[in-house]
């Protein structure tokens, strides 16, 4: 597979919605030491120093695949993503200082979650791996693998606040999300709500 | 977002959404007057001509993964056909006749829709699919009528998808061995009843003198046809 750097940032706004980084698999090149002044004065208090969210809502983003963290800061820059928090963070930050916090958290160790309702764990293992053939809903680990680690075109979801999930399921199902990928904004409509809680549950859980 | 599709959302309890799927377009097809099953328009002639990526299809493929599986076996429970071997030109032309509503299925559409793949990765992934080994494990037939399905087959079907099941990708017939039954039981009962709008007239004419347990006993036979490289 090729790889191309992506520090022209300015790149990546051509890409286009849906289908914005899932050409090919790309490297983000970037400083990790460059980000640490940055992750102390604008993120850690809502992300932690080390990527690992404590607070519910918000994701966690250690061990995240680079090329999804840059891609998501861009489009909070360019409005595509809105959220009261993280848009006004956004725009103080530069294409390279974006890259920089990108290695600096696909760096971090990812820790496993806790699940909450642990009783909901065989559904959500079920539908993450077989989807739901009633309804027509896919599986998950299709495209973010059956570990939940994800590739360069999926995010990684292990370990991931179940709030943040559901929060994200929802946004994609009101058409909130709407320039994110648009499997998942289908996704988000074929599921219910138990089984999404389910599936938020199992994936917090995994490693 | 209209108010009435959130009500009726809500009403049903489905799903999460408060917007409804974008629907399917409707393409027209076998009830147009002059419809000529086969006649490639100008989309699937320029994919058919494109030089394929089975490498860059193995990538956009990723997304077809949650349904028809890894390794393309499909999924007989949902009616997911086995898709691993099939001719690239009968994958690419499927695949843009549900993009454009030729061929109706609401449930798939949205993740074979522009904005969910781009056209020049149609046949990439149609050469990555045609080169996957096909399983053996597919979901076959009750087995009590396959002498009468053989019987069929070689009357009316071996001619244009081969005696072994093995189609003819030139001529968008597809392959049929080793395909999972209850895909092509519910495809051939559609094709007879007119339900598949991109059929090949031909084989609606032939398929309209069978009953339901000749299409049954026939795709049990075809199921059971093993697997062709």
């Amino acid at each position: 597979m090729r790889h191309r750097s992506l520090q022209a940032i300015a790149g990546l706004t051509l890409f286009a919605g849906g289908i914005a980084f899932s050409a090919a698999a790309e490297t983000v090149k970037g400083d990790p030491a460059k980000a640490v002044p940055l992750v102390e004065r604008l993120c850690m208090a809502c992300h932690g120093q080390d990527g690992n969210s404590l607070i519910p809502s918000f994701p966690k983003l250690a061990g995240q695949h680079p090329e999804y963290l840059l891609h998501e800061m861009q489009e909070y820059k360019t409005k595509h993503r809105d959220n009261e928090m993280m848009s006004p963070v956004v725009l103080e930050l530069s294409a390279t200082d974006m890259a920089n916090l990108a290695v600096y958290f696909a760096a971090q160790k990812p820790v496993p979650g806790t699940p909450s309702e642990p009783g909901l764990l065989a559904l959500g293992k079920k539908i993450y791996l077989d989807g739901n053939s009633e309804s027509g809903l896919p599986s998950c680990d299709g495209c973010h693998e059956e570990n939940g680690k994800g590739s360069a075109r999926f995010p990684r979801i292990a370990g991931q606040n179940p709030e943040y999930t559901m929060e994200q399921f929802h946004l994609y199902a009101t058409g909130k999300r709407k320039f994110g990928k648009k499997v998942m904004v289908t996704v988000a409509e074929r599921i219910t709500e138990q089984e999404a809680k389910a599936v938020a549950e199992y994936i917090a859980s995994m490693p | 977002m209209k108010p009435t599709l959130i009500f009726l959302a809500l009403a049903s309890m489905a799903g999460l959404s408060a917007a409804a799927e974008i629907a399917q377009p409707h393409a027209a097809g076998i009830e147009a007057k002059n419809y000529l099953w086969n006649k490639p328009n100008k989309t699937l002639t320029r994919a058919l001509k494109q030089k394929a990526d089975p490498e860059k299809g193995k990538i956009a493929y990723e997304e077809c993964r949650g349904c028809h599986k890894a390794d393309a076996s499909g999924r007989p429970d949902a009616g997911y056909p086995q898709l691993a071997g099939q001719h690239t030109e009968v994958l690419i032309k499927q695949m843009l006749d549900t993009r454009s509503g030729r061929r109706d299925n609401p449930r798939m559409h949205p993740f074979i829709a522009a904005d969910a793949i781009p056209t020049r990765s149609i046949p990439d992934v149609a050469a990555y699919l045609h080169g996957l080994p096909v399983p053996d494990t597919n979901h076959k037939g009750d087995g009590k009528n396959l002498d009468h399905g053989k019987a069929l087959y070689d009357k009316d079907c071996g001619k244009c998808h081969g005696a072994a099941g093995e189609g003819n990708g030139k001529e968008f017939h597809p392959k049929v061995a080793s395909q999972h039954y209850p895909y092509l039981y519910r495809e051939s009962m559609d094709i007879r009843d007119g339900q598949r709008r991109n059929a090949d007239t031909k084989m609606v004419k032939i398929l309209k003198s069978y009953s339901d347990e000749d299409v049954a006993a026939v795709s049990d036979y075809m199921s059971r046809l093993p697997p062709v490289m």
